[in-house]
């Protein structure tokens, strides 16, 4: 090969060399191009919901409760403790069974059935929210009409795969040898998952925790049967349809009137810098359990 | 917890026995260490056969070394003593095991009772990462429902038997991954020391810490083989040599040989046993 010829070719000016080059740079450009895509949707999400709801957003916002039809202000003060409700409500059905069915499947279960309910925890995160909705209306609310536990009940059945499988995960970073630690000191397994595994695990779980609320925080669809019907004032029975805070931007963004519209985005507001926060401190607790658990 | 007023040592009349399910009845039956009895052990993982009939003694208040090329089913053997051979899936064992007369796997006998009688340290220390110092310690007696006032003196005591006390008693409070790797192994001997066993069996204790921690733990099995039956599994020969009485080898799941320490190591009665104690395979 003579040093002109092997000089092109380590210039690249080669056609096949040039080819790869430039189909090199393509799929670079694309990849990072979805990239600035993906955190592209996120900024503008929260941009334009900052920038639309921040000028109704105040303390009038946070502490008034919604006020009769016609009349000017109020607040979604009756929303968000509502919200804050069926959260409490969800959270207390799905978190006990998510973390029995976690310690069941990472723990106890035979190979095959922890696999076959791994698989059913992911098909239940399928479903469409709006079928959960249907059925918790049809079993519960039928007949006996709308209440905040309905409402908290589909809430749950959305969590609980997502609670359950990121409880798996946590339970699988505490190494096999703690456990062994705690059997070989004559405790009996119950007592040793109690006392040993799941302390190290718990701010993962947590995590998990967090990150199903931040989920159903914003859920709309499971609440339309099930706890839309709502009273304007505060209300924390159980026992009635409480408002929420999806619902009422729903409600809100149906009006006709530009106040309406305003209160809706700086809800939209409230409600995405709620399961911001929440994500944030999720991460922040799972990076300490990761560090405690020694990995 | 790091500010605990001093102890004075307590009488031994003064501890209340340990009394929950069948623990009672192995501690309760025996005045001083047994002697443990292996007879024709086998274990397996699936069809796999780990270990071929094993009989062999370990003797009372004696510390025996435990020999042999990776995989030949050194720490299976140890496992089956405190049953955790049988707590990874596909695992099993037949044959028995005796302390003095008792065996462990008889159906009536209950297989927590066996890990209380029988303390075991791992491989790589396996502190709980969650808790103080002091609370690894008292771990054991705590979750078996020994009142918390006994604590104290039962943390003291198997530190100071584990020969930590002195680097530890002003941070008991302190996390247990704060220790070095041959603090966090000496804790988790006074760990298996402070439910009070008879039998201490410890796998590769010392693989994974450097000569000096290494030493530091040797130095304290001479002392506490007054008090319980000591198994030691090792890779290393000259563990073996410096800290145990006797020591068996073993080879693909069988017992060679076992006797005297010295005898093994200077006129062995087979051949295999020869050509690995001095370096010629394993």
């Amino acid at each position: 090969m003579s040093d002109l010829a092997l000089q092109a070719r380590l210039e690249g000016k080669e056609g096949h060399l040039r080819r790869r080059r430039a189909v090199n740079v393509v799929m670079e450009a694309a990849a990072t191009a979805g990239a600035v895509v993906a955190v592209g949707v996120l900024a503008l999400v929260i941009g334009s919901v900052i920038v639309k709801g921040a000028g109704a957003f105040g303390l009038d916002l946070l502490i008034h409760s919604e006020v009769p039809f016609g009349e000017k202000g109020g607040g979604v003060a009756n929303a968000i403790v509502g919200t804050g409700l069926l959260i409490l409500l969800a959270t207390a059905f799905a978190v006990p069974i998510g973390l029995l069915v976690a310690l069941y499947t990472h723990e106890f279960a035979p190979p095959r059935i922890a696999n076959g309910l791994r698989f059913v925890l992911d098909v239940l995160n399928g479903v469409p929210t709006i079928v959960t909705g249907i059925l918790v209306f049809s079993l519960l609310v039928v007949g006996s009409g709308q209440t905040a536990y309905a409402g908290g009940i589909a809430l749950a059945i959305i969590m609980l795969p997502i609670v359950a499988r990121s409880a798996q995960e946590v339970l699988a970073l505490v190494p096999r040898p703690i456990r062994e630690g705690g059997l070989a000191l004559g405790l009996p397994r119950w007592k040793v998952l109690l006392r040993i595994v799941l302390p190290g695990a718990a701010g993962g779980i947590l995590t998990g925790v967090l990150l199903a609320v931040a989920r159903v925080a914003g859920e709309t669809a499971p609440l339309l049967f099930t706890c839309s019907v709502f009273a304007q004032g505060i209300s924390i029975n159980p026992g009635h349809a409480v408002a929420s805070l999806p619902l009422r931007i729903f409600q809100l963004a149906e009006g006709n009137s530009p106040e309406e519209h305003n209160e809706a985005w700086a809800a939209a507001l409230l409600l995405i810098l709620f399961v911001l926060a929440l994500n944030f401190v999720a991460r922040y607790l799972y990076a300490r359990t990761r560090s405690r658990v020694g990995l | 917890m790091s500010a605990r007023p001093p102890i004075k040592p307590p009488a031994a009349a003064d501890r209340e026995p340990v009394r929950e399910g069948g623990t009672a009845a192995i501690r309760d039956g025996f005045r001083k260490a047994p002697t443990v009895r292996l007879r024709g052990l086998r274990a397996f993982y699936g069809d796999q056969e780990g270990l071929k009939g094993i009989d062999l003694d370990f003797e009372a208040n004696q510390i025996t070394a435990v020999i042999g090329p990776s995989g030949c089913g050194k720490s299976t053997l140890i496992r089956c003593i405190n049953r955790m051979h049988e707590e990874l899936p596909g695992a099993r064992s037949e044959g028995r095991v005796l302390l003095d007369d008792l065996n462990l796997y008889d159906p009536a006998i209950d297989v927590i009772a066996v890990r209380r009688a029988v303390g075991m340290v791992f491989q790589r220390p396996n502190p709980f990462l969650t808790m103080s110092i002091f609370d690894n310690v008292a771990a054991g007696p705590k979750l078996s429902g020994v009142p918390k006032r006994h604590l104290p003196e039962i943390v003291e005591r198997s530190l100071r038997d584990a020969g930590l006390w002195e680097e530890v008693k002003d941070r008991l409070g302190a996390p247990a991954h704060a220790l070095s790797g041959g603090q966090q192994q000496r804790l988790c001997i006074a760990r298996s020391l402070a439910v009070d066993p008879l039998v201490l069996l410890l796998d590769e204790p010392c693989s994974a810490l450097d000569p000096t921690a290494t030493l530091k733990i040797e130095d304290r099995l001479g002392d506490l083989k007054r008090r319980v039956t000591i198994v030691i599994v090792t890779h290393n020969m000259q563990q073996a040599a410096r800290v145990a009485d006797r020591t068996a080898f073993l080879l693909d799941g069988e017992l060679v040989e076992a006797g005297p320490t010295a005898e093994i190591f200077t006129k062995p009665r087979d051949r295999r046993t020869e050509e690995y104690v001095t370096g010629k395979f394993g």
